[in-house]
C-alpha cells in the first residue's frame, strides 16, 4: 500500500520538477547576443587588463563616460551626448543631439556642460520640422582658434547633405565659413563628415556616387574655405573616419572597397598627400580609429564577434611599423605625391593580435573616441 | 510474520512493484515530463509559426499570364524547381500600420530571392516599387499597387508575368516586423552606405499621428543598429534622388545583417523571434519545409556567392506617370533570366 501511495507522489513530483525544470531550462539556453551591454562603469576592464596611456572619452547610450588607469567614470547622464573630442585645456567639444536637431556645447572634463555653441532648433513659432538642423562632428583646429563641424546648411526641399563649417571658438556659425558646400552637388549622398583640422587645411570623409548610383566614401583635404579640394584616397577603396597621429605625419582610417567590412588602415600623410594605404586590421568591423596622444598605437571601435555591439580595442604602433624607417612613402594611385619624410609602414601584409579592452558594452560606433594624454 | 493470512500477503504483493516496472514507470514519467515542459515552452511559437506560415496563395494554372492584362514583355513564366532544389521566394515589405485597411498596403520593398542550396549561391534582385509595369489586377501601374490591390497573390502573378520567372513561396513582413526581429536578436551591425538625413520621414510606427513627420540622421560607417534606426536606414528615400534605388541597396545590406545575426541564434531562441514577430510576418512556406530549409541558412558563408541586383540605369529611367520608372525590358529580362533561370 505504502509503496503505491510512494511512488505515486514520487512520480508526480518528478514530473512537475521535470516538466518546469525542462521549460526553465531551454530558458536559460537562449542565444547570449540578446541579452542587454553592461554599462562602462559596471564592466571594469580587469586590474591586469592593458591600460591605455591617458585618458579617453567614449559614448554609449546617450552618455559620456571617461577610461582612465583602466577605469571608467562615468560623465554624464543617457541625454544624448556624443562625438566628443578634446580641446587645448582638457575641455571637451561635444554635440547634445534631440530627436530632431544637435547642437554642439564645451563641457569640462569631468563632464559639466558649459556652453552651449549653436543654437539648431527651430524658431519657437516655425510649422515645418526641416527648419531645425543638425550639426556634427565638432573638432578645434591645431591652432585653437576655429572650430571645425559638419552642419546641414544650407539644404533645399527634400535634399539634406551635410557640409563641412568653420567657427570662431568664441563665435557662432553665423560667423562661420562654408568649406565645402555639398548643397551644391549632383545627387544626395549624405555630404561631407568628420572633419578633422591638420595644419593648413582640413581633412574629411565626402561621400559620393559612382556611374550606377552606389555610394561610395573618399578621405578628402582642402586648404581652404570653398577650394574644391582633393581626394586623398581613390573612390575604389571606400575610406573614411581619418584620425591622424600626434605629429600629423601619419593618417588612420576606414576602408571597406565597396564590401560589408572595415579595414583599419593606415598611410604617411604631410602637406595634404598620403603615402601607400596599408592594411593594418583586416578582419574585424573596425569604427573610429584614434590614434594614442603619445602615438603609441591606435584604439577603435569593432564587435568581438560580427553582428554584436562594438568594445573598445587597441593595436599598439610597435606591431605595424617596422623597426627601421624609410625617409620617403611612396605615393598611392589616385593620390599626390608625398613629400613626407615619415617612417613607412611595413609592405608586407601584417599579422597582428590586437588588445581588447572591454567585453560586454555596446559604445556608439558612430561617436568619435577623445583622447588625451 | 507467522500471524500473517496467505490472502493478505498475496495482496500485499500485488500493491508493490517490483524495481524494474518501477524504473520503467519512472523513466516514462521523466520523458513524458520533460516532453510536457519543451511543449509548453514551444507551443506558442508553434501555434503562431502555424498561423504565420502556409498561407495559400491559389496561384492561376497553368500560367497568371492567362488572366492578365496583356503585359508588354514576354511572360513565359517557367515554373522550374531545378535538379538542385533551387527556388525563389517573393520578400513583400509594407506600410502596416492604420493608415491602410485590412490587407490593401502598398510593397515599400520587393525583393526576388532565388536559392541554390546545392551551389550555395543566393541572388537577390530588389524590384523598384515605383516601376511602371502591366499589373495582375488589370491595367498598368506601380509595381507596388499590385499588392494593395490583390494581395500577395496579385505581386506573385504580377512579378511572374512581367520578369517571366517562377516564385515558389513569398514572404511578406510589416514594419513593425522588422523592426521586432532586429531587436528580439539584439540589433545587427552593418556598414551604413552612406549617412540617412531626412527631414520629412513619416512618423507611423508607435504613434497616433499617423500623417506626421519625424527628422532622422543614421550617420554613416560601421555601426549596431537597433530595429528603429534599421528601419530608418532601409525606409527612408526623400533623399535619394535616383528614385529608390538607394534605398534598395540599404534593404538588402540589412538582410544580409540579418542573416549574418540569425546564425548566432539557437533553436531556443525561436519563441521569444515568435512572440516579437507574431501578425507581422506572412508566408506561404509550410513549416516543414522551413524545417528543411533552417539547416541550409547557416551553410551559406560565403560573401562571393550572394549577388545583389539593383535595376538602376540603363535597366529603368525615369519619366514615367506619376513619378514612376519606365522599365527597359529589352536589357531587364536577359539580365533576370541570367540569375532566374
Amino acid at each position: 500500500m505504502i509503496a503505491k501511495i510512494s511512488l505515486g507522489a514520487f512520480l508526480a513530483l518528478l514530473m512537475v520538477v521535470v516538466g518546469v525544470g525542462s521549460f526553465l531550462y531551454l530558458g536559460t539556453r537562449q542565444s547570449k547576443i540578446v541579452q542587454p551591454p553592461e554599462l562602462p562603469t559596471a564592466a571594469q576592464p580587469s586590474p591586469n587588463a592593458f591600460r591605455l596611456p591617458g585618458t579617453m572619452v567614449l559614448e554609449q547610450g546617450g552618455a559620456l563616460y571617461s577610461l582612465s588607469n583602466g577605469r571608467f567614470h562615468q560623465l554624464t547622464t543617457p541625454k544624448g551626448w556624443t562625438q566628443p573630442s578634446f580641446m587645448p585645456g582638457g575641455n571637451l567639444l561635444v554635440v547634445k543631439r534631440s530627436s530632431v536637431f544637435s547642437d554642439v556645447w564645451t563641457m569640462s572634463r569631468l563632464g559639466h556642460p558649459i556652453k552651449q555653441l549653436t543654437n539648431n532648433a527651430a524658431p519657437r513659432f516655425s510649422y515645418d520640422i526641416g527648419d531645425n538642423h543638425w550639426v556634427f562632428y565638432p573638432r578645434i583646429s591645431p591652432d585653437g582658434r576655429s572650430i571645425f563641424l559638419s552642419y546641414d546648411s544650407p539644404k533645399f526641399g527634400y535634399e539634406v547633405d551635410l557640409s563641412v563649417w568653420s567657427m570662431p571658438v568664441n563665435g557662432s556659425l553665423r560667423s562661420g565659413r562654408v568649406w565645402t558646400d555639398e548643397s551644391a552637388a549632383p545627387g544626395y549622398t549624405g555630404g561631407d563628415l568628420q572633419p578633422v583640422p591638420v595644419p593648413g587645411g582640413v581633412v574629411f570623409t565626402r561621400y559620393d556616387r559612382n556611374p550606377d548610383g552606389s555610394i561610395f566614401s573618399q578621405v578628402w583635404y582642402s586648404n581652404r574655405a570653398g577650394s574644391f579640394g582633393h581626394a586623398l584616397t581613390t573612390p575604389g577603396a571606400d575610406c573614411r573616419e581619418p584620425s591622424f597621429a600626434p605629429a600629423f605625419n601619419y593618417l588612420a582610417m576606414i576602408c571597406t572597397y565597396g564590401a560589408q567590412v572595415s579595414n583599419l588602415v593606415i598611410a604617411s600623410y604631410a602637406n595634404g598627400a598620403v603615402g601607400r594605404l596599408q592594411t593594418v586590421i583586416s578582419n574585424q568591423m573596425v569604427a573610429q580609429p584614434t590614434w594614442a596622444p603619445d602615438g603609441s598605437g591606435i584604439a577603435y571601435l569593432a564587435p568581438v564577434v560580427v553582428a554584436e555591439p562594438f568594445q573598445l580595442w587597441f593595436v599598439p604602433a610597435t606591431s605595424f611599423f617596422q623597426p627601421k624607417p624609410s625617409p620617403s612613402p611612396s605615393p598611392s594611385a589616385g593620390a599626390s605625391p608625398s613629400p613626407s619624410p615619415s617612417p613607412r609602414p611595413s609592405p608586407s601584409p601584417l599579422v597582428l593580435k590586437p588588445i581588447q579592452i572591454t567585453q560586454y558594452n555596446d559604445f556608439d560606433a558612430t561617436s568619435t573616441l577623445a583622447w588625451a594624454a | 510474520m507467522l500471524g500473517v493470512k496467505p490472502g493478505r500477503r498475496a495482496r500485499a504483493s500485488r500493491r508493490r512493484l517490483n524495481p524494474l516496472r518501477s524504473l520503467v514507470i519512472s523513466a516514462l514519467a521523466v520523458v513524458l515530463a520533460a516532453g510536457s515542459g519543451s511543449l509548453a515552452y514551444f507551443l506558442p511559437a508553434a501555434m503562431i509559426a502555424f498561423n504565420a506560415s502556409g498561407q495559400s496563395i491559389d496561384l492561376p494554372t497553368p500560367s497568371p499570364t492567362s488572366i492578365l492584362f496583356s503585359p508588354t514583355p514576354s511572360a513565359s513564366a517557367s515554373p522550374t524547381v531545378a535538379a538542385s532544389g533551387a527556388f525563389t521566394v517573393l520578400l513583400l515589405g509594407s506600410d502596416d500600420d492604420s493608415k491602410f485597411s485590412g490587407d490593401r498596403v502598398l510593397t515599400q520593398s520587393m525583393i526576388l530571392v532565388r536559392v541554390v542550396p546545392s551551389t550555395k549561391q543566393v541572388t537577390m534582385l530588389s524590384i523598384p516599387r515605383d516601376l511602371w509595369a502591366p499589373l495582375a489586377t488589370g491595367g498598368t501601374g506601380k509595381m507596388d499597387w499590385a499588392y494593395s490591390y490583390g494581395g500577395a497573390r496579385a505581386a506573385i502573378a504580377t512579378v511572374e508575368a512581367d520578369f517571366g520567372v517562377h516564385i515558389d513561396d513569398y514572404i511578406w513582413v510589416g514594419l513593425l516586423g522588422l523592426i521586432r526581429v532586429i531587436d528580439v536578436i539584439g540589433g545587427i551591425d552593418i556598414v551604413t552606405s552612406n549617412p540617412v538625413l531626412d527631414d520629412y520621414y513619416p512618423l507611423d510606427v508607435n504613434t497616433n499621428s499617423l500623417y506626421g513627420y519625424q527628422r532622422i540622421a543614421v550617420l554613416g560607417g560601421p555601426q549596431h543598429l537597433d530595429g528603429t534606426h534599421a528601419l530608418e536606414y532601409v525606409r527612408s528615400r526623400h533623399n535619394d534622388l535616383q528614385s529608390d534605388f538607394g534605398r534598395s541597396r540599404r534593404q538588402q545590406q540589412v538582410l544580409l545583417a540579418i542573416r549574418a545575426k540569425a546564425k548566432l541564434l539557437s533553436a531556443e531562441d525561436i519563441p521569444s523571434l515568435a512572440q516579437a514577430i507574431g501578425g507581422e510576418i506572412k508566408t506561404s512556406i509550410s513549416i516543414d519545409k522551413v524545417a528543411r530549409l533552417l539547416p541550409l541558412a547557416s551553410s551559406f558563408d560565403d560573401p562571393s556567392k550572394i549577388h545583389t541586383i539593383v535595376l538602376a540605369s540603363p535597366y529603368t529611367h525615369g519619366g514615367a506617370p506619376d513619378g514612376s520608372l519606365f522599365p527597359d525590358w529589352g536589357a531587364i529580362l536577359p539580365l533576370v533570366h541570367q540569375y532566374f533561370p
